[in-house]
């Protein structure tokens, strides 16, 4: 701001009255009926840009923008702290309407009560299937933020798109089941599995999860590579990133290179999508993996013709 | 010694020599392995998947690139840590000391951290050559800690100690801060045997044969190190040189079995002891048992391990494993166990002329305990810079500040405290509350509840850490009865019960759960979860417990000077020692149940008292406990200001800023 002012010359009269249009705009434009809400959990913190409401306090903003990206949090977002320990005397001056926070951080709830109404949204618990809690969430979201309208458009409109994703796959892209995993080191992966966002997100789309053990929490089982092997059919997916120096020691592993998968040349690479995510993350993991898998059965074909 | 051994096993006729005990393992090392190849293959196919897998094949690739190279694995690094902890133990002549007891794991660790976060080029030059340097380096902070003392046993053992607090606390500030980076490396850290390809077994198997045939050189020299410091002298033999070469050897073993799988917890402390407890008493014997005794029970835990773990979602690491089954072992081995003394052992305690006017010493501490309370009262930060005080300064000052800074001076206090009373009890400069492992009872405990309760409240936690903390100190009292509460026999079981902690944490961060973040935090120390009404209570026991405990400072003055001369003054030593013990266990729980199992202070502020002078129990009492507190309201602060606004946990920062000083002054002594 202060450059502004410090300008000299005829300008500065038609600045202050612009500076004024938009002071006037603001609340306007952003809704007099939009509350200051913050959250420490950046599955909300997605949520609620998606909804069009620009949070005022967000945990651990530069890690957000690293794990999470998009949608890509503004500026003005106050980092304010720690997931598990938000810093509760800056929250006091963010003079908030809300605190959002999920189950995994409920102990703080009695103390973050004193400066704002806090409230608990539940998305990665144990219970009904992660899609109807997604939707459910993401209403929950939606009204306290007084945005119950744009919640239903977003999540129609999700549910529109993958239904139109799905019926776009072809039969080639569809026929192996798949294998979604995470690297964590050389030797560990993790796979997502039932209660997984990536698993729900297969489900709409048609697709067969090749990994039918029992999950976590989270969704996920981490397991070394060897527990891939066996799983014939299974195409991998790898979703990014990689941690350093992974792919080069996958040179060497002679599991790695003797996978089904990895020996068939049909692996693929998705970039990176926050796993813990909600409607957001949902969204562009089903573009890029339909994307990839586009690709690969158009390059297949493409091979496969000569011969034919 | 067979002896003494053999009346003291449950079966009296049965003579288990470390021989019958090696097959024994063996032969259920060979079933299980039998079991589980059948399970992936038809025998039919066994010799061809191991020396020549059909690559079409996937179950004999699997057989041949995994479960092969990890069996071997296993085996190697097992030998590997036996061989490290038998030259550790026997340079140092302390059945404590192993290759995780001296730092030289926590180093390569934090060394792996560090090379993630900044110089990730380095990984892919070698993961192995950083551990190497980590491990080797904090080994080397290690001897120039000691050098001054001739590298003397028990202060490599204490410094080893302080430097492992200390890299421990960097790396969790690390993992705190880049949780989502860092995930790959918990895993690691766990102790993973998993293996895709022979290049672990090929870096390995050269790497050990070099280090074995070097120990066996020095064979002789290191058979000298059983005399005591001025016979071996006598026999002109240089002390310096021959520890530092040995340990050096050990360092190398280590760094190289850690850069391959990780941390194994407890087979470098435990093979040893166990072979020398069932006779094993020279140290060519002790050479050639410990290894075997090492990879057998490295190999038959994960043979176990992967028969019954293959179904859960969680994965649980091999090195983890062991430290959590060595451990009751070990436990149950403890009262069994002959300890130091039939040889020398060379006390270093530390001390300082003693002070005359212990008042002015009282006012000075106390002044700069009170300049502490006002700044991290009135003093911080908003989003717009500092601040200074004003009537929101003040809200927040009594709505946020105030209870944490009351905690934090309540337990500085109560672990000084504790502190105090197990350094005197033991006369053992290197014990603190979290060796005798009741911050480690706790935490396994509050561990357990968060893990397995979901969403559960501080309510809860605080019950359910009592609870663990009480259990703990049952276990220890049990196990120690016998023995009439001899000090090396309490640490070691408290080195035990912290043994049980460690692999359930490092478990929990190799899964990677989200919560693990909470649970860090609580872990390292934070007043963060602190209500008013607990920080008061807390402050308020403080200071009554710092005014009742002066009653026991006649306990306190005459028992360091032995057991005999206690008794013969008129204390009934077990009772008096009993009592205390009971002291201790109570103020290390309610302190940890505030700011966690990372208790720095505890070793710390007792220390800093006598080098200020206080060496009369009343004084060193009340020295430590004002130390305790100003450490604490100290830390508290600047880890809530510096990074602000994200916290460093007041555990973790005093283990930042006291590990620092005390290492200085540890150079110095």
């Amino acid at each position: 701001m202060r450059p502004l002012w410090n300008r000299e010359g005829p300008r500065r009269p038609r600045l202050v009255v612009l500076l004024l249009l938009i002071v006037l705009a603001c609340p306007y434009a952003a809704g007099a009926d939009t509350p200051r809400i913050a959250t420490v959990d950046w599955t909300i913190a997605e949520t609620l840009l998606a909804l069009g409401v620009t949070p005022v306090g967000v945990a651990q903003t530069d890690a957000y923008r690293e794990w999470v990206g998009a949608p890509s949090l503004p500026d003005e977002v106050v980092d304010i702290g720690l997931r598990a320990q938000p810093n509760r005397e800056l929250l006091a001056q963010l003079k908030l309407d809300r605190i959002l926070i999920s189950p995994m951080f409920s102990p703080l709830k009695p103390s973050l009560e004193r400066i704002a109404p806090t409230s608990t949204v539940a998305l990665y618990t144990q219970g009904d299937d992660l899609w109807t809690r997604l939707k459910k969430a993401t209403r929950k979201i939606a009204a306290f933020a007084n945005r119950e309208k744009r919640a239903d458009t977003l999540l129609a409109s999700l549910e529109a798109h993958l239904a139109e994703l799905r019926d776009g796959l072809s039969d080639a892209a569809k026929a192996r089941p798949l294998l979604v995993v995470q690297f964590m080191d050389a030797r560990h992966v993790r796979v997502f599995g039932d209660h997984s966002l990536y698993n729900a997100v297969m489900q709409r789309l048609g697709l067969e999860n090749a990994w039918q053990r029992e999950t976590n929490f989270w969704g996920f089982s981490l397991v070394g590579l060897k527990a891939l092997a066996t799983l014939d059919e299974a195409r991998l997916v790898v979703v990014d990133p990689m941690p350093v120096g992974v792919e080069e020691s996958l040179e060497t592993s002679a599991i790695w290179q003797h996978l089904p998968s990895v020996r068939r040349g049909g692996v693929l690479t998705l970039p990176p999508v926050w796993s813990f995510g909600g409607a957001p993350s949902a969204r562009r993991f089903a573009d890029n993996l339909t994307q990839a898998l586009h690709q690969t059965s158009r390059t297949a074909a493409h091979r496969e013709a000569p011969d034919a | 010694m067979r002896n003494w051994i053999s009346h003291s096993l449950p079966f009296p006729h049965v003579i288990v020599t470390p021989a019958r005990l090696c097959a024994l393992l063996a032969l259920l090392c060979l079933v299980l392995s039998g079991f589980s190849l059948a399970m992936q293959l038809p025998a039919a196919q066994w010799a061809e998947a191991l020396f020549a897998p059909n690559s079409t094949h996937i179950e004999q690739i699997v057989v041949h690139y995994s479960w092969l190279p990890r069996w071997t694995i296993a085996l190697l690094a097992g030998g590997a840590l036996g061989i490290a902890g038998v030259l550790m133990q026997q340079v140092l002549r302390n059945p404590l000391a192993a290759p995780t007891t001296l730092g030289v794991a926590t180093g390569a660790q934090l060394a792996l951290l560090l090379a993630t976060l900044f110089a990730p080029g380095l990984l892919v030059l070698g993961r192995e050559w950083v551990a190497v340097a980590g491990g080797g380096l904090a080994m080397g902070l290690v001897f120039a800690l000691a050098w001054r003392r001739g590298l003397a046993p028990m202060v490599v053992v204490l410094a080893g100690l302080v430097v492992n607090l200390y890299l421990g606390a960097v790396s969790t500030t690390l993992i705190l801060f880049h949780q989502e980076e860092l995930r790959g490396l918990m895993v690691w850290g766990a102790g993973s045997l998993s293996q895709n390809s022979w290049d672990g077994v090929l870096y390995l198997l050269p790497r050990l044969l070099i280090a074995l045939v070097l120990a066996v050189v020095m064979l002789r020299p290191l058979a000298i190190l059983e005399l005591d410091d001025v016979n071996a002298r006598s026999l002109g033999v240089s002390l310096k040189h021959l520890r530092l070469v040995s340990l050096g050897l050990a360092v190398f073993i280590t760094a190289c079995v850690v850069s391959v799988v990780g941390i194994i917890g407890f087979i470098g402390l435990a093979a040893p002891a166990i072979v020398r407890l069932l006779g094993a008493r020279t140290l060519p014997q002790r050479l050639l048992w410990a290894p075997l005794l090492g990879a057998l029970l490295l190999t038959t835990t994960d043979q176990l391990l992967q028969r019954f773990s293959g179904a859960l979602p969680t994965m649980i690491p091999t090195g983890a494993t062991t430290a959590a089954l060595g451990a009751p072992l070990l436990l149950w081995l403890i009262p069994r166990l002959k300890l130091g003394g039939d040889r020398p052992q060379t006390t270093a305690m530390l001390t300082a002329p003693r002070r005359r006017h212990p008042m002015r010493l009282y006012l000075a501490l106390g002044v700069a305990l009170l300049v502490a309370l006002a700044a991290s009262l009135l003093l911080g930060q908003d989003g717009q810079g500092w601040a200074l005080p004003s009537w929101s300064v003040w809200q927040a000052t009594h709505e946020w500040r105030l209870p944490r800074t009351l905690a934090a001076a309540g337990a500085g206090t109560l672990l000084a405290l504790a502190g105090t009373l197990i350094q005197r009890v033991t006369g053992n400069p290197m014990a603190s509350p979290e060796v005798v492992g009741i911050s480690g009872g706790t935490a396994i405990g509050l561990i357990g509840v968060v893990m397995f309760v979901p969403g559960v409240g501080l309510a809860t936690l605080l019950i359910a850490g009592t609870l663990s903390a009480l259990v703990t100190l049952g276990v220890l009292l049990l196990i120690n009865r016998r023995s009439g509460f001899q000090p090396e026999r309490v640490l070691l079981t408290g080195i035990a019960i912290t043994a049980l902690f460690d692999p359930l944490r490092s478990i929990v961060l190799a899964n990677g759960d989200p919560r693990t973040q909470q649970l860090l935090a609580w872990m390292s120390g934070s007043t963060y979860y602190v209500s008013t009404t607990l920080a008061v209570v807390v402050a308020a026991s403080a200071v009554v417990l710092t005014l009742a405990l002066q009653c026991l400072s006649r306990w306190l003055d005459l028992l360091p000077m032995g057991n005999s001369s206690a008794r013969a003054l008129g204390v009934n030593v077990d009772r008096a020692r009993l009592a205390l013990l009971g002291v201790v266990a109570l103020l290390t729980a309610a302190a940890t149940l505030v700011v966690g199992p990372l208790s720095f202070v505890g070793l710390l502020a007792p220390h800093m008292a006598r080098l200020l002078g206080a060496s009369r129990a009343r004084t060193h009492l009340l020295a430590a406990a004002l130390l305790g507190a100003l450490l604490m309201v100290l830390a508290d602060w600047l880890g809530r200001q510096w990074l602000f606004p994200q916290e460093i946990p007041a555990g973790l920062m005093s283990s930042l800023l006291g590990g620092a000083y005390f290492m200085w002054t540890l150079r110095r002594l």
